[in-house]
Formats: C-alpha cells, sequence, structure tokens
C-alpha cells in the first residue's frame, strides 16, 4: 500500500465528516482526545501513528496529487472524496498501528542488533560495528544473546529458523518481507538505505517505509500468535500490557463469545452493576471499544455534547435532560468520549 | 615488562606505529604532552596504553559526539570494557548512574558540554584523574578551522580535577594552533611531539578543467578505468547525491553519504564501503569519521576545501594499509568565487549575534531556526566576554583569518612547485626525503594504481529468503 493509498483510505473512511488535515493527525499518532476518538469512531485502527515522523510539508503534497488524479475535490475544508475516489481499487490494509504505536521499531532494532550478532559470531568474527548505536538496545541485545547461549550452534540454528519460518507465515506481500530483510545487516552483508530501496523496487522512499512497518505488524501478529520461543523475547516492550484488571479480562472474554451483561453477571456470579463497571473500565482504557451494542451513536454524542456545552460531568444533571438513558449508559458514553465519569 | 611488551600482551600488536611510543614514553615520564599524529596513526593508543599503567581513570574529551561514539566502539572493539561516554545523549538517571561509580571506569569519555556542569565535576573531582586527554586538540584554538569555545572549559575546571598530567592530541596544526593549545591548557614545560604530516604513499594530483562538466566527464571516465576504493568529496549534499546517481548511470558502483539522511542509513553506507559492495562514496565531508577502511585508494575533491587542514584530514582517509594512494583535486573556473561564498555564509551575522544577546543564549534560536548551530556556539562565547561590537569586530577577523586560509588553500592547485612541499610549508614542516611518485609536478605514475576488473555488478535481489540465507547461513 503506497502513501497515497493509505491516506486515501483513511479519508474514505472519515468522507464528509472531518477535515483534510485530520489523516495527518491520525498517521501522526497524535493523542488529543479529537483524534484518539476518531480512531473508534471511524476504526482507524489501522493507521494510527505508522508515521510518526511525517512532515507536514510531505503529507500536503499528497494531498495535492490526489486532488490532481481527481481522487478528492479539494485540498482543504472537509473531506470530499470523488466518484473516481470511492470506485477505486480497494488495498487490502494490512497495518495495525493503534496495537504498536511505532514500537515495532523498537522490535526491529533489538531484531536487527541480534542478526548481526549471530551472523558475525557465526563466521567467528565477533568483532564488528554494531548497526545499533543505542545503548539501551545494545544492553538489552547482550542480555538477550547472553540468556540464549547464543555461542552454542544450536541456538543459531534454531534463531535462524525461527525467523525465517515465522517470517514466512507473516500475512504480507513477498516484496514487503524483502524490503524488511534489506534493512538487515550481516557479515559482509550491508544493509540497504532507504534510497536504494526506492530505486531497487521503483517506489517512493515513503512507500517502502510503509511496507516496512506494514511487514513488521504482520510478523509481529504471528509472533504473538504462535509459539517461537527465541524470538517471544522481543516482543518485551513491545506488545502493549493490557492495563485491564483480571476481572474486567474475564468479563470481556464472555462479552467477545457473545453474552450480554445480564448473561455475564449470571455466569460469573456477579452483580449487574459491577459487570457495568467493567464495561465502564474497558471503555475508558479502549478508544476502540464499540458502545453501539449499549446505545445509538446518536445517545453517544448527545450525551457528550450535554457534558460538553454544560461543563458537567455530574451524572444525574444529564439524566435530567436524557431520561430515556439509563446511568450506565450515560456513564459508558462519558468514558468512550475520553472523560472520567 | 618493555613498552613493546605490554602493547602485545595487552592488544596483541608486535609493534608500535610511528610516533606512538614517542608520545606513551613521554607521558609516562609524567610529562604534559602536545603530540600531533598524522590521522590514521592511531592517536588514541597513546592514551590506552598509559591508561593501563596509570593508576585511577583517563578523562578524555572529546569535541564531537559522533567521534566520540566511534572512538568508544573502538576502544570496545579492541577488548577495552573498563570504557564509558559522557554525552547529552544519557537520560539523567542513566548520566547519575555512571557518574556515581566513575572511578570504576578506566577510560571516560565527556563532552565539552559536560564538563560546564558542576553537577559532573563535583563528581569527577571525587574520583583520581591520571591523564586528561584533550582530543582534537586544535578546536581550543579561535584560529583553528574547527574552533570549539566549550573547549576553553577544559583550562578552567583543570584545577578542579587537581591539575592532573595533559596529553594534548591532534592531526593538524600550525605553528600558530600549537600557540594557542599550549597557551590555553596552560601547559607549562611540555613534551611536544610533531610527527611529519607527510603520508609518502599518498600522491598529489590537480587536474584543471575549463568548466563543471569537464571534471564530471573526467570522474566519470577515472572510476571506470581505476579501482576503488575510493572517496568522492562533493562539497554540497545534493552534488553528492547527484555524482553517486551519473557514475552509477555509468555502470560503476557508488553511492552517497551526508548528515542528511536518517542515522540508520549512514551505518548502512559504512558498512557496504568496509565489505568492498561498493567502491565509491560521493559525500560531504561528514564522511570519514567512524570509516576504517585501510585500502582507500583514492580521495577526489569535486570542489575545492576551504582549507588546507581539511584538505589534509580528508585526503589521509587514503592509504592507511601503506600502499600507493592518490589524492585528486578538481578545478575549475568558479570554484574560488564558491568557495569564497561558502566562507563568507558560515560567518555569524550581526542580526545572529543580536539575537543571541537579547535572548540570553536561548538554544530555543538553535531549534526554532533562528540562529544556526555553529554560529550560536560562537557568538554565545564571545558575547558573554566583550560587547556586540567587540564580538563583530572577531567576528571579521575571523573572516579575514578564513579568507587567507583558503587563500593558501587555492594556492595549492595554483603552485607549480612540488606539492608535497606546500602542504608540509602550511604546517612549518619540510619534505627532505621526496618519495617516487610525488605529485602531479614532480611527476606522477599512474600505473601504480589499479585498474578496475569488470563484471564486479552487484547481484540482483533473489527475494527475502536468498538474502537471509546469506545473512545467516
Amino acid at each position: 500500500m503506497s502513501f497515497n493509498e493509505l491516506i486515501l483510505s483513511i479519508m474514505d473512511r472519515l468522507d464528509g465528516q472531518r477535515t483534510v488535515s485530520a489523516p495527518f493527525h491520525v498517521l501522526k499518532g497524535k493523542k488529543s482526545g479529537q483524534t484518539i476518538q476518531d480512531i473508534g469512531y471511524f476504526g482507524l485502527h489501522p493507521f494510527f501513528g505508522v508515521i510518526s515522523d511525517l512532515q507536514k510539508g510531505t503529507y500536503d503534497e499528497a494531498v495535492t496529487q490526489l486532488c490532481e488524479a481527481g481522487l478528492i475535490e479539494q485540498a482543504d475544508g472537509p473531506i470530499k472524496l470523488t466518484e473516481k475516489g470511492r470506485n477505486r481499487k480497494k488495498v487490502p490494509v494490512r497495518l495495525d498501528g493503534w496495537t504498536f504505536q511505532g514500537r515495532e521499531r523498537l522490535f526491529f532494532a533489538r531484531l536487527s542488533l541480534a542478526v548481526q550478532t549471530f551472523s558475525h559470531v557465526r563466521a567467528g568474527n565477533p568483532v564488528f560495528d554494531p548497526a545499533q548505536t543505542r545503548t539501551d538496545i545494545q544492553f538489552w541485545v547482550k542480555d538477550y544473546l547472553r540468556k540464549m547461549n547464543f555461542s552454542a550452534p544450536e541456538s543459531y540454528a534454531a534463531f535462524r529458523s525461527q525467523l525465517t519460518e515465522s517470517l514466512m507465515l507473516a500475512d504480507c506481500p513477498d516484496r514487503s518481507k524483502t524490503i524488511l530483510v534489506d534493512r538487515l545487516s550481516g557479515i559482509g552483508i550491508g544493509g540497504l538505505t532507504w534510497r536504494q530501496i526506492s530505486a531497487e523496487y521503483g517506489i517512493s522512499e515513503m512507500d517502502a517505509k510503509i511496507e516496512a512497518t506494514a511487514a513488521l505488524h504482520a510478523w509481529l501478529a504471528v509472533l504473538r500468535e504462535e509459539g517461537f520461543p527465541m524470538l517471544i523475547p522481543f516482543l518485551e516492550g513491545v506488545l502493549r500490557h493490557s492495563p485491564l484488571t483480571d476481572s474486567t479480562k474475564r468479563t470481556l472474554r464472555l462479552y467477545k463469545e457473545g453474552l450480554s451483561v445480564d448473561e455475564i453477571a449470571a455466569v460469573r456470579k456477579l452483580k449487574r452493576s459491577t459487570i457495568e463497571d467493567h464495561f465502564v473500565e474497558l471503555a475508558m482504557n479502549d478508544p476502540a471499544f464499540d458502545f453501539t451494542s449499549f446505545m445509538s451513536r446518536e445517545a453517544y454524542e448527545r450525551v457528550n455534547d450535554i457534558s460538553k456545552s454544560s461543563g458537567s460531568k455530574k451524572l444525574r444533571d444529564i439524566k435530567e435532560q436524557l431520561p430515556e438513558l439509563s446511568y450506565f449508559q450515560i456513564r459508558l458514553a462519558l468514558s468512550a468520549g475520553g472523560e472520567q465519569p | 615488562m618493555s613498552l613493546e611488551q605490554l602493547l602485545e600482551k595487552t592488544y596483541g600488536f608486535d609493534s608500535f606505529r610511528p610516533g606512538q611510543k614517542e608520545v606513551i614514553t613521554a607521558v609516562m615520564d609524567g610529562r604534559n604532552v602536545l603530540a600531533l599524529l598524522p590521522t590514521g596513526m592511531g592517536k588514541s593508543m597513546c592514551y590506552q596504553l598509559p591508561g593501563h599503567m596509570l593508576p585511577g581513570s583517563v578523562l578524555i574529551v572529546s569535541p564531537l559526539l559522533s567521534l566520540m561514539l566511534d572512538q568508544v566502539s573502538q576502544l570496545k572493539k579492541m577488548g577495552e570494557k573498563s570504557v564509558v561516554a559522557l554525552n547529552s545523549f544519557l537520560k539523567p538517571e542513566e548520566k547519575e548512574a555512571v557518574l556515581r561509580k566513575a572511578g570504576d571506569y578506566k577510560f571516560i569519555f565527556v563532552s565539552p558540554e559536560m564538563l560546564a556542569q558542576p553537577f559532573v565535576i563535583s563528581r569527577l573531582k571525587r574520583i583520581r584523574i591520571s591523564l586528561l586527554v584533550a582530543d582534537e586538540a586544535h578546536c581550543i584554538s579561535q584560529w583553528g578551522f574547527d574552533f570549539r569555545p566549550d573547549y576553553l572549559r577544559i583550562s578552567e575546571v583543570m584545577a578542579e580535577l587537581g591539575s592532573p598530567q595533559v596529553l594534548a592530541l591532534t592531526a593538524t596544526a600550525t605553528k600558530k594552533v600549537q600557540q594557542d593549545i599550549l597557551h590555553y591548557l596552560s601547559l607549562e614545560e611540555p613534551n611536544i611531539y610533531v610527527h611529519p604530516m607527510d603520508r609518502r604513499n599518498i600522491a598529489y594530483d590537480v587536474k584543471r578543467f575549463d568548466t563543471r562538466e569537464g571534471k564530471l566527464e573526467w570522474l566519470k571516465d577515472f572510476t571506470a578505468h581505476y579501482a576503488g576504493r575510493g572517496i568522492v568529496y562533493a562539497g554540497t549534499r545534493k552534488k553528492a547525491e547527484e555524482l553517486s546517481a551519473v557514475l552509477r548511470q555509468n555502470g560503476v558502483r557508488a553511492v552517497f553519504y551526508h548528515g542528511g539522511m536518517e542515522q540508520l542509513d549512514r551505518v548502512f553506507i559504512q558498512q557496504q564501503f568496509q565489505n568492498g559492495e561498493t567502491d565509491w562514496v560521493c559525500s560531504t565531508s561528514a564522511f570519514g569519521m567512524g570509516v576504517h577502511v585501510p585500502d582507500i585508494r583514492h580521495v577526489i575533491h569535486f570542489q575545492i576545501p576551504t582549507s588546507i587542514e581539511e584538505f589534509v584530514q580528508e585526503v589521509g582517509r587514503a592509504g592507511r594499509d601503506g600502499q600507493p594512494s592518490l589524492s585528486t583535486l578538481l578545478v575549475s573556473p568558479g570554484d574560488e568565487a564558491l568557495m569564497n561564498a561558502l566562507l563568507a555564509d558560515e560567518l555569524p551575522t550581526r542580526f545572529e549575534a543580536e539575537a543571541v544577546l537579547n535572548s540570553g543564549g536561548d538554544r530555543a534560536l538553535v531549534s526554532d531556526g533562528v540562529v544556526r548551530e555553529t554560529s550560536f556556539r560562537v557568538l554565545k562565547y564571545w558575547l558573554s566576554r566583550m560587547p556586540l561590537d567587540k564580538t563583530m569586530q572577531r567576528m571579521e577577523n575571523l573572516l579575514q583569518e578564513k579568507m587567507n586560509r583558503a587563500a593558501r588553500m587555492s594556492g595549492f592547485p595554483a603552485s607549480d612547485g612540488c606539492l608535497r612541499s606546500y602542504i608540509a610549508e602550511t604546517f612549518d614542516q619540510e619534505i627532505t626525503d621526496r618519495p617516487s611518485n610525488c605529485c602531479v609536478n614532480c611527476g606522477l605514475d599512474y600505473s601504480m594504481y589499479p585498474v578496475r576488473k569488470e563484471g564486479e555488478q552487484h547481484s540482483g535481489s533473489g527475494g527475502w529468503q536468498e538474502r537471509l540465507g546469506r545473512i545467516l547461513p
């Protein structure tokens, strides 16, 4: 997926609802209430923070190109896709920005240093200039290698085969994997610069970076699901630990199985209000939380409008104006809106 | 144990490189030493080996972050474990942790900025520093081509650190700069070791052209005929990219390198050059430090540098293996004007000076793009010591000095005498014994330089599994 396709995919979801600058903030991973809320509203999780170092000028240029290509109506103001833009051939989105929030780079930095080390150690030449100059990365990798007994031939073989097998399982085009591996180096083999990769495949540097990120996300998804013991340590601090309490996690699991609030309460032998608390906690911690099975989007917006215009988060004040909603629904709407009720 | 035995035992080398033993002996005699050793002669050994004999720690002041990181990694590569770098990269808690056990480290690298922090000094005062090394000591001189005002702080903190013995190291310093170093570091009865600047295995060539296109055609022909590896110093980032593209189109393995690239990309270019995956690097002056390739055969200057010091430093990257190597300077009309414009442009402006003065030296000026990094450094130093007008007068003098150095550089291609002698004279040295392959004016034998073998094109990508299989066979 190219940079322009990426922007257009976001615009497609925001069509007529937000201004042209909104996708920029999504791609940069801006942690403002509005952007975070939009992530949940419009299902923009794949895109969140995938180009954290994006420059406004680069973005504006791409928007102008989309405009000139007749895919969007205008380069500023509200987003308006043209007929051509809406009917374009859609490319599958393989990103998972919300889950990783840029931490895939930490994963890759560690991995590339480990690969470089294994490559040199196997050749009996353990002295080399590390590709990663950050000392925290170097310490981490040193520690990892020691724990993995890295100089043993079995460790090398396991590392190598798990690396290949897991990357093979990653759900993304082969070219994206090649770009990723081009960014690895070993004994006698230098990594390729973004410019070299761009020339090799005839794509822009930005497009190459997006492909590499997509490949990392797909790879990480594999590592998370399947057991690759040599690679699991690399996930440390890359997969965000869920901030949810264990009890809430249990509720979530039952909810995902299709149980209603009352059914969950019955199964778990807990009061309904306790289960409701779990959902409020979920809504607070996960901007992607889908509240529509509990109330309509209109109701949600009315709660937050009233809360905002009256400056009041008191449940009773809101309940007075919206008697048809339950306290639970109001609390849920406020939590999902990013406000602590 | 003799010094040679210690060298063998510690690092596995069986002999010293020229100059090292003289300097180390003087240091071990307890003298303050100023050593001028050409680039690539293993300057760091001059404090590494004493470090193993002296009690306490060696404190090395290093002016450039990238240089410091490179020195640390080189020391570690040589098996030194007890090395640490104190610089702005460290988080406060890391810095605190390092300083708390500073005495446990044999080699402590520190940036001059760090030396200005009272907290750092108070911690360093508690440990025993047997030797203070001022690396790239020419940075202390405002007449040096690389003046770093922060360097003057070394003298300010020396007394606080118990006036340790000092070793000042540099690759390039004229007499004037040498005097500045001795003066500002208050080195009494110093032992001055000056190694001949001349690198006998490097020959000097100059090519004149009527147009810049002429240079480009020559470069294409030369790189198509001669084998690398080589560096082409291009002058600007844009030019570096352009030249590498032209060479590649011509079927030559060439890449570009400059400070505008992201860190990992720069590492990759160094790897490719080191591995021999590319033959030519077209670059700005940013390329060189951290490049440890002994068999660079050619250094070509597509644009004339602004001083002989800079020229010598860049040329000095060639031929560290002692084999015949060639420096080629390409000149065409208009080069000088460009060089002078560049120099005038480098100089801090009155506007910048006023901004620094009015803000009280707020660093935000740099990040906001109001004042350039180097201007800020220089202006902040002088404005804290003298009024605006005097500072600007100093800047004028500085420009004049730079112009003089540039004129000395311009005289190099214009000279019809021995170019090797021309360089030596710049550093108040003389050439007594000319090598047979000396310079374009004394006579050059191009057959010394290996020609290119065809078929060195890189093989196309065979997919990720193939590449991964080569990295991890």
